[in-house]
């Protein structure tokens, strides 16, 4: 019975833990497993296998019974999943479902997750810019939350590293606030985005319409071979997951190739309760899971523990992990823990009409679009609100049938479809403050369907977030009116925070223990053998979208775990 | 809709409750309306209409590729009661409108009758007939362009563009 027991904690023993294998944990499951350490990747959803688990992914339109449109039942059972403009009846089955994933919103709060093994990495909209120094610099210069502890330079040659391996289209654009990459070729702007670009450079020094840095392959290296992954075929149904692999998620990319090295277990249907702490050896030696089908709680062991959980589960988790020690959640000796967490303000739209290149349009699809890097307050700060925002721009050329009459009449209008004009949109992503008020906690009595405790979440916008809606109108329809687009059109959509997909922070990176819960590696300033690699690490949120960040964060704590193992620091 | 009938009976003889078999999942188009929120009788009226709106010439119409069934799903499972209330009332009426009209059956009349019909709800005064008509047309319209027949041979979907050219000249 002794050796029996023995012999079960050594199978349940691993060189590292990988909890949650979205975008960042499956990048530090590549890494460690790469680099020869045992490693348990634990999920809390099922298994989706690349390919054979994409059920939609070659199912034609008119397969689907309501042709992409979710029923009422459903949308009415899940308000929170059905807000994401990806939930649809080809995606709807990698969404998690509200009733079976309760928290309380102490203000409305969309939390959009994806419990499977790929995460959200099956979802995202693939955009992928690297932050410069000045977003980096932005808390110090600015003045809130707290400095970052590293800047560009130390994350350069990791956003290289992971860039090369998930294949990043983009063009070289030379643009102070927005580093240029590896890039594969770009895709195209069309006309009349092409257009813009001339005219907002002639007009504008600083604001640069380019075309978007997204995580597509349109040029397939030997890299992307080897992980069974072709050129992007431009279907445009990537929510769907890609059988082509076109596409950079965990499923294609980084799990199969941890699985080639034969040092990575996949534990699905795991859902982490705590991190185990021992307080002689003043380290995490392992985790709590609940298996999701036997509902048995079982422990697993490891010298190293990344957690990437997701940025508010990676919270919950931690907050979880109680001792005598750290009786207010691992690491969280300053009670800072779960505060300071922002997000991107998605909250403005602004459209148009441009009634030239009647002669023009597109052909094929694209799975990207223009982007407008930030432009405002980058060199010094010269607005009444903090940051700024970066913008989406698109320009298409419209088509429609005449829908007048019926019978026969219809019919025939029907067979000829017609151009109309090109239409611009732009929507923006702001920066948003971290505040000590926006936080998220565990709520002391309510338990979710899995016992965890209850995730209560506080965010909100603030008078910053105003202002800068506010700017971004302005300024894009002084940008449109300067390019002779009519008709403009700006709307405040009210997006409710959450629904961005880009919710970060709680346990900060930091420079001293006393304000933040990370060091500069992303381990935990009193738990050195955790690392927290996801959105829960970030500082501040600049306006790009986070998932290239996440990744070089996952590879380059990887590698500083390795040589700390090797130095016997760990 | 007899062997579905059949079924259920032999179910409620045998004093237990099951599920259809997958081999059950196979009904004809023909057969789905039982489970639909309109009777045989509207829905047929529906299939009638749909196909009046997109007739057939030298290609089929909406009734013939199944357009009938697609816009009692999408008013069935996308639509909350009210709208599903007045959209069975609309189709009713369009019943009545023929009989006091033509005396007769809104299947029995000639196109250009149907249409008569249909017209008069979508000029006419009546809120809930116009809502109703409006929904009606957008959905046949929908059921039709997205269905496997028009996407194949009339619109040429392309599942698989594998390109993207950002300007190139308007077609003729």
């Amino acid at each position: 019975m002794a050796n029996f027991n023995i012999d079960s904690k050594n199978a349940r023993t691993y060189d590292a833990i990988v909890i949650g294998s979205g975008i960042s944990g499956g990048w530090s499951a590549k890494e460690l497993t790469e680099k020869g350490m045992k490693t348990l990747l634990l999920e809390r959803g099922r298994n989706v296998e690349h390919i054979k688990d994409y059920p939609t992914t070659n199912m034609m339109p008119w397969e689907f019974a309501h042709r992409e449109r979710m029923p009422k039942a459903v949308v009415d059972a899940n308000p929170i999943a059905a807000s994401c403009y990806n939930f649809k009846e080809s995606s709807a089955h990698f969404f998690a479902k509200d009733d079976e994933h309760p928290y309380i919103q102490e203000q409305p709060f969309q939390w959009i997750r994806g419990y499977q093994v790929g995460g959200k990495s099956l979802l995202w909209a693939r955009q992928t810019q690297r932050w410069s120094q000045f977003d980096f610099d932005g808390p110090a210069r600015d003045q809130f939350a707290v400095e970052w502890p590293i800047g560009y330079q130390d994350l350069a040659p990791w956003y290289s590293h992971v860039e090369k391996f998930a294949g990043i289209t983009g063009n070289k654009d030379g643009i102070d606030a927005l580093p240029d990459g590896e890039f594969l070729k770009p895709h195209d702007l069309n006309c009349v985005e092409k257009y813009f670009k001339e005219k907002v450079a002639q007009t504008y020094q600083d604001r640069h319409i380019i075309i978007g840095r997204a995580a597509h392959i349109t040029d397939a290296k030997q890299i992307h071979l080897d992980q069974g992954r072709a050129t992007c075929q431009h279907r445009t149904m990537c929510e769907r997951g890609c059988p082509f692999g076109g596409y950079f998620s965990s499923n294609a990319s980084t799990i199969p190739w941890a699985l080639k090295t034969g040092n990575l277990t996949l534990r699905p249907d795991s859902v982490v309760h705590s991190l185990i702490y021992d307080e002689k050896l003043g380290k995490a030696t392992g985790v709590r899971v609940l298996d999701s089908n036997t509902q048995e709680m079982i422990e697993f062991y490891a010298k190293i523990i990344f957690v990437n959980a997701s940025a508010l589960n990676t919270n919950l988790i931690l907050l979880n992990s109680t001792s005598s020690r750290f009786p207010n959640g691992l690491g969280n000796d300053n009670g800072l823990m779960g505060k300071y967490v922002a997000f991107h303000n998605y909250r403005a739209t602004v459209s148009a009409d441009y009634d030239g290149f009647l002669d023009s349009t597109t052909d094929g699809r694209r799975p990207n679009s223009g982007y407008i890097p930030r432009f405002r307050n980058v060199y010094k700060q010269e607005t009444d609100f903090l940051r700024g925002y970066a913008a989406g721009f698109g320009a298409n050329r419209s088509t429609y049938n005449d829908k007048n009459g019926m019978g026969e009449e219809l019919k025939e209008s029907l067979s000829k479809t017609k151009y109309g004009g090109w239409h611009v949109g732009s929507h923006m992503m702001g920066e948003t403050i971290p505040k000590e008020s926006s936080y998220v906690a565990l709520d002391p009595n309510k338990k979710d369907p899995f016992g965890m405790p209850m995730l209560r979440i506080n965010i909100g916008y603030d008078d910053n977030d105003e202002k800068m809606v506010k700017d971004y109108m302005e300024q894009m329809t002084e940008m449109y009116t300067k390019a002779g687009f009519t008709n403009i059109r700006t709307h405040d959509n009210h997006r409710v925070p959450g629904n961005d997909i880009h919710e970060m922070g709680g346990v900060r990176m930091g420079k001293d223990p006393k304000t933040s819960l990370l060091n500069k590696w992303n381990q935990l300033h009193s738990v050195k053998n955790v690392f927290v690699t996801d959105g829960a690490a970030m500082t501040s949120t600049s306006t790009q979208n986070p998932s290239l960040t996440y990744m070089a964060f996952s590879a380059r704590a990887v590698d500083h775990a390795i040589k700390e193992i090797k130095a016997k620091n760990l | 809709m007899e062997r579905r009938t059949a079924i259920r009976q032999m179910a409620l003889a045998a004093g237990t409750i099951v599920s259809l078999p997958t081999w059950a999942k196979g009904w004809k188009k023909a057969d789905l309306h039982t489970t639909s929120f309109l009777n045989t009788e509207l829905y047929q009226v529906l299939e009638v209409a749909v196909e009046a709106i997109i007739p057939e010439t030298d290609t089929p119409g909406a009734g013939e590729i199944g357009v009938g069934a697609f816009v009692a799903l999408m008013v069935k499972d996308c639509y909350d009661t009210a709208v599903q209330n007045n959209f069975s009332k609309g189709l009713a009426e369009i019943e009545a409108s023929s009989k006091s009209r033509f005396n007769k059956s809104f299947s029995a009349l000639q196109q250009s009758d149907k249409l008569q019909v249909l017209k008069s709800f979508e000029k006419g005064s009546d809120k809930d007939q116009k809502s109703f008509i409006g929904l009606l047309k957008n959905l046949t319209i929908q059921g039709y362009m997205n269905s496997e027949y028009v996407m194949t041979n009339l619109t040429h979907y392309e599942m698989v563009p594998a390109r993207y050219h950002g300007c190139v000249p308007v077609k003729g």
